[in-house]
């Protein structure tokens, strides 16, 4: 009788806290079976200790973009795969930001090696900003060698976000007039290390 | 009175048998020896228990009960499983926005929304509505919370289009870029 009661409540209970537990946004926006698919791929996400609003995110901009359920879904659990190997890249302290943009850059094409290195190159600095940067950069065409280590120069040289910012924007200028994405970004980022870097003293004679 | 008490005091007839079935009966009870205690609680016994409906209808609407208290506590949890969702949701909100002026260039354009990651990629959300403001340029200054995001312009309710001036971030998911957006504290 007992054993009964207990499965009685396990089993009205599982689903309603699946169904509890989810933004309502998404029961509005997707259909059944989507709803059901993304909530499990979004409940692994919670167990794992994982943000779970960047997959709710993946899955409304799905709906909004009018992406058919099984995309939608890909999308999701893609993200959440990526994530995963990002906190685990980043470590068990990183912040959701950190783990969205490192997420971002790994689907950019960066390897979970040079996200590493990055990482390191930042030292206790946050990440975000820099791999915002090489992701961009990424996106405008740079060769992913290249812009991974033009991020990690700018980053051991302790450049700050607002450097960065001004350094991306710099490129995407120059991107837009014309020049090479790659020699455009190395070229910048050349300058900006040579501007922040002291003047070593001159030798004594 | 007295005739009363010599009845009473006079040994009851029974059969011969008699003695020797109770002397089976208790031979056969078990024997609890020095774990007196432990073996009564552990040794089986056979118990015959009578039960009416009423007592049944009792016992029944008890586990009804219990299971609604369960069911009740199980709902409370659920409650508190959410909040980290809606904590991470509400969070956007309830940290300090920024004002962001969103701007895009669509002389073509009749109508021009912001959607991404901080509006629930909703093109009908009244504060990321862009005006017209002449010469083609449409633009919105709307609040973010700080943070990383994602967006895109949606043009005539069905284009969607990146920021040009912003950085991009590649989507393989969709198959399609967004803009990225660092919203950071202000100092």
């Amino acid at each position: 009788m007992r054993a009964l009661l207990v499965l009685a409540l396990l089993a009205g209970v599982t689903p309603l806290r699946t169904l509890r537990a989810q933004d309502p946004r998404l029961a509005a926006r997707l259909d059944k079976a989507t709803l059901t698919a993304v909530s499990a791929v979004i409940d692994s996400a919670r167990v794992a200790k994982l943000p779970t609003a960047p997959l709710v995110d993946k899955a409304l901009e799905g709906a909004a973009r009018g992406s058919e359920s099984g995309r939608i879904v890909n999308a999701v659990h893609q993200l959440s795969a990526r994530m995963a190997t990002s906190r685990g890249v980043l470590g068990a302290s990183a912040s959701a930001d950190e783990i969205k943009s490192a997420a971002a850059a790994l689907d950019a094409g960066v390897g979970e090696r040079d996200l590493a290195r990055v990482h390191a190159a930042c030292g206790k600095r946050p990440v975000t900003m820099s791999l915002a940067v090489l992701t961009d950069l990424i996106g405008r065409n740079v060769p992913i060698p290249t812009a991974t280590n033009v991020v990690l120069q700018l980053a051991r040289s302790s450049i700050s976000d607002s450097e960065l910012a001004l350094f991306q924007r710099n490129v995407r200028a120059d991107i837009d007039r014309g020049a090479d994405p790659g020699v455009a970004a190395t070229t910048r980022a050349r300058g900006l290390v040579v501007r922040t870097t002291p003047a070593s003293p001159k030798p004594a004679e | 009175m007295k005739n009363i008490a010599r009845e009473l005091r006079a040994p009851v007839p029974v059969s011969e048998s008699f003695d020797a079935r109770v002397m089976d009966a208790v031979r056969s009870m078990p024997r609890y020896g020095r774990l007196g205690l432990w073996s009564r609680l552990t040794t089986p016994r056979r118990r015959t228990f009578t039960i009416t409906p009423l007592t049944l209808g009792l016992i029944a609407a008890g586990i009804g009960v219990f299971a609604l208290l369960g069911a009740a506590h199980a709902y409370v949890d659920v409650n508190r499983a959410a909040k980290p969702i809606v904590a991470a949701l509400g969070s956007k909100k309830a940290e300090p926005a920024q004002r962001v002026q969103f701007v895009l260039v669509a002389p073509d354009a009749k109508k021009v929304a912001v959607v991404g990651d901080f509006n629930g990629w909703d093109s009908r959300h009244a504060q990321y509505q862009a005006q017209h403001r002449g010469g083609g340029v449409w633009s919105v200054t709307a609040p973010v919370p700080v943070g990383h995001h994602r967006y895109s312009f949606v043009v005539d309710d069905s284009v969607w289009v990146v920021d040009p001036s912003a950085p991009r971030l590649v989507d393989s998911d969709y198959g399609v870029a967004n803009s990225a957006l660092l919203v950071e504290h202000q100092q």
